[in-house]
């Protein structure tokens, strides 16, 4: 008899109609888990740099907690040596020793307070690892492809041993602090995967050699962590399906698939559907591919092995999980970005509230700052890693109701209307378009995903609905109107002003501007100069040249998309070169001539580019109305790109912090 | 203003020919402070390999991410050729690669070499500039052949620094 931690009844909840497969239970070992949920262990540099669990990790894994309904819900990876070899992130919590226990207890308590199955995961980052020491570990000393990782040390015999050991010893501890399923964790370059891979282990003794030696050691952590759980805590794996490294000579798929065999033969419980390595030179989870686009990798896991498979990779939207668990081809629906970006979306998915679910974007933001030391952030969601903070998580009513006017109904402005009406204030929205979404409009237009980012305005829209703002729509706000309305407080979100080009010629009317283009307003010829090189600039140059223009970048910044985090500007460079886009960079322009413009690099060369278009894509902040409302001695606050011209995330956060603050 | 292209390009390439100027100075004035502090006991010749191990192992690194099995050993072996006659063309070389005698051998050819020119400068020995461009790339391709589980080999054939004209690469697998 499966043992069934917490009793859920979902059959009054609308979502077990809509997608009736994702709320049925399913057995893992002797487990019975009640739906089909599952928040997937995530690093997010929460805990202490010495492997302490923190208030803010705690608090960020309580909200997971709540959104699984009763799923899973799995802690990040913990590391377990304490050379700290196999830790690859600042934050990571250790569990190499048994004062770690109390603090692990502490989550394994807070997922289970919401009545989650709670999840603890073995992580020993491998070559990728050794984040705060010389070097890392692993089967061979095979070079880093990427430099900011360090050296690899070849394991020896007696080394694999204690890490296997490491692993039981681990894994107790995590029994210890209440965990009720276990997981090891061999994905995207961890040590798990390197021992699995032909590109990482050259080993000739047991521990290497085919693919049943470049299993074995994790055959014996399997067994080993499968004895210390006994019959009760179930035991899972998370492998690549593919590793995408044929470049490097890694694994091939067939081999991919025999490691799912033998962890099955070995005793896992489940195993979890990754692919993709941090070195792989394909993308797998930028909004540039296509949701479900991996999908198929579960099915094909299915075939190989009895025991549940689960996946995440491009899965945000709950149709298509629904559907393949209910054809048998996938069992339980993993996510990671879809919960950082909104920690309660398969509750709300569960409740029939899928309109109020702020959607990830894709952008990758949150593992560029991983990489980079730093906490973990969301691009789209203001209160990601500050869900401890409890005025900034659930702010308080405003002491004295006032009557805000917010000039722009873009991401900024809808942003900010929410929080302010929500904290009691009367906020009215006004916007000189008849639409809402501000700049968003166009830039959805721009190819490889970008269409995903307006799903930001549409959780915006919802919620200001649900907090009672007006909204004036195809209404200018003028300073005459600022004084016939008299608010309390203006908030100036009105979006940037678009550069002028200061040089001869700067009047021809081959300039448009970046928004015409980008909604089609704009005739454009067959070569085009697009004046700025950030990231509004390059979605405007793909754009052009997937409808067959001759496309160059001229931009003042020393990079293009330097204003893109570098998890997703890889791509935008490696799409610029596939659509034959040239960008000269560190350059301005210098003249705008009959048959197109002079270039002028920061040193002083200077080269001509013919163009039939020119189209403005370089922005200012926007000045206007703020001495109107100024001279009146009106409140004023002035967010995103009227301040100082960012992206979505600085629209969206500069939004909810004023918004909070009125 | 109108561009003059000549005006342009010229000093573009001025520029260029400048930079590359200051590689070989900067080598040498460095190579002197590393003699000074070596002390007299110290052979020069030793110095200069070192030198070119530390630079080889440091542009063997910047090569990995490029490295790419997709196409087969010959495509991947003609890449990596390239990219060494690249190096030296950056260094202000005329470096070209041609397929070898047998299979699975390319040869670089380097006909114009900016670095006699410089030893003959600051006083270096000519040998040790046949030797230093031998070992650099021995130990560029050192992190290459662990990195991609091929063992590589490159040889001496000739060098301009010996008097030979042109100097000559030969880049095979190890067997």
């Amino acid at each position: 008899m499966a043992k069934t931690l917490f009793e859920w009844d979902y059959s009054d909840y609308p979502g077990a109609k809509t997608y009736p497969h994702l709320l049925k239970p399913i057995q893992i070992g002797n487990l019975m888990v009640p739906n089909r949920i599952k928040y997937a262990a995530t690093e997010d540099n929460l805990n202490g740099h010495d492997g302490f669990v923190t208030d803010a990790g705690v608090e960020y894994m309580r909200q997971r907690a709540i959104g699984v309904v009763g799923g899973l819900c799995f802690m990040q990876g913990v590391y377990m040596d304490e050379k700290r070899q196999g830790q690859g992130y600042v934050g990571q919590a250790a569990a190499w020793d048994d004062k770690f226990i109390p603090g692990l207890k502490r989550i394994a308590d807070a997922i289970h307070e919401q009545k989650a199955v709670a999840g603890y995961q073995l992580m020993d980052c491998g070559r990728v690892g050794a984040v705060e020491v010389d070097y890392c570990h692993g089967p061979s000393a095979v070079p880093q492809r990427l430099r900011i990782f360090k050296p690899v040390q070849e394991m020896t015999k007696d080394d694999i041993k204690v890490m296997v050991q490491q692993h039981v010893d681990a894994a107790r501890r995590g029994i210890e602090a209440g965990f009720d399923i276990m997981e090891i964790s061999g994905i995207v370059g961890y040590l798990i995967s390197n021992f699995i891979s032909s590109y990482t282990n050259r080993r000739t003794d047991a521990y290497g050699g085919d693919i049943r030696g470049r299993m074995r050691a994790v055959v014996e952590i399997i067994e080993g962590v499968k004895a210390v759980c006994g019959p009760d805590i179930p035991v899972g794996i998370r492998l690549c399906s593919e590793e995408l490294l044929d470049d490097v000579r890694g694994n091939t798929p067939e081999e991919s698939m025999e490691t799912y065999k033998i962890a099955e033969e070995a005793g896992a419980d489940y195993i979890s559907c990754t692919l993709g390595w941090q070195e792989s030179i394909y993308p797998v989870i930028s909004r540039d591919i296509p949701m479900g686009n991996w999908i198929h990798l579960a099915k094909r896991a299915k075939e190989h092995v009895n025991i549940p498979i689960q996946m995440a990779y491009r899965l945000f939207k709950p149709d298509l999980p629904n559907e393949k668990i209910g054809a048998g081809e996938l069992d339980i629906w993993e996510m990671c970005r879809s919960m950082i970006a909104d920690p309660h979306m398969p509750k709300k998915v569960a409740e029939g509230r899928e309109a109020e679910i702020r959607h990830c974007v894709a952008c990758n933001l949150c593992l560029a700052r991983l990489f980079r030391d730093a906490p973990m952030t969301c691009y789209i969601n203001p209160v990601c890693a500050h869900e401890w903070q409890e005025e900034f998580a659930n702010p308080k009513a405003a002491e004295e109701e006032k009557e805000v006017m917010i000039v722009g109904a873009g991401p900024a402005g809808l942003e900010c209307a929410y929080m302010a009406a929500r904290r009691g204030h009367e906020v009215h929205v006004y916007d000189k378009r008849d639409v809402i979404g501000g700049t968003l409009n166009e830039a959805r237009h721009a190819p490889y995903g970008d269409d995903e980012l307006y799903t930001c305005v549409e959780y915006q829209k919802v919620m200001c609905e649900q907090a009672g703002v007006t909204f004036h729509l195809g209404t200018e706000v003028t300073e005459d109107l600022i004084e016939e309305e008299m608010p309390d407080t203006v908030v100036l979100a009105t979006g940037p002003v678009y550069s002028k080009i200061e040089a001869p010629g700067g009047a021809s009317d081959k300039i448009v501007n970046l928004l015409d283009v980008m909604s089609g307003k704009a005739e454009v010829g067959e070569t085009v100069v697009v004046y700025g090189n950030r990231k509004p600039g390059i979605g405007c140059a793909l754009h052009l040249a997937k409808q067959g223009k001759k496309v160059t970048i001229v931009g003042k910044e020393k990079t293009a998309g330097f204003d893109v985090n570098p998890s997703f500007k890889w791509r935008y460079m490696i799409y610029m070169r596939q659509n034959g886009i040239t960008a000269y960079n560190d350059c301005d322009i210098e003249e705008i001539t009959d048959e197109g413009i002079v270039v002028k690099s920061y040193d002083g060369v200077r080269w001509p580019v013919q163009c039939d278009t020119i189209v403005i894509s370089d922005r200012g902040p926007n000045e206007s109305l703020k001495k109107a409302v100024q001279s009146e001695g009106i409140e004023l606050f002035v967010i995103g790109d009227a301040l100082i011209p960012r992206n979505l995330s600085s629209a969206v956060h500069d939004g909810y912090r004023v918004g909070m603050r009125l | 203003m109108p561009v003059d292209p000549e005006k342009e390009i010229s000093k573009v390439h001025r520029a260029l020919k400048g930079a590359q100027n200051e590689i070989g100075k900067t080598y040498y004035r460095w190579r002197q402070v590393a003699l000074e502090f070596a002390g007299e006991g110290a052979k020069p010749l030793d110095v200069a390999l070192r030198a070119a191990e530390i630079f080889g192992k440091d542009i063997g690194k910047s090569f990995l991410p490029r490295m790419n099995w997709l196409k087969g050993e010959e495509a991947f072996l003609m890449i990596l050729a390239r990219s060494l006659a690249g190096l030296w063309n950056t260094e202000g070389g005329l470096a070209t690669v041609e397929k070898g005698e047998n299979p699975g051998e390319l040869l670089i050819r380097c006909a114009l070499d900016p670095w006699p020119t410089w030893a003959k400068e600051y006083g270096a020995p000519m040998e040790e500039i046949a030797l230093c461009r031998e070992r650099m790339y021995q130990t560029i391709l050192e992190d290459i052949s662990l990195f991609m589980n091929v063992p590589l080999k490159i040889e001496l054939q000739k060098a301009i620094s010996r008097g030979q004209g042109e100097t000559v690469m030969k880049l095979s697998k190890a067997e």
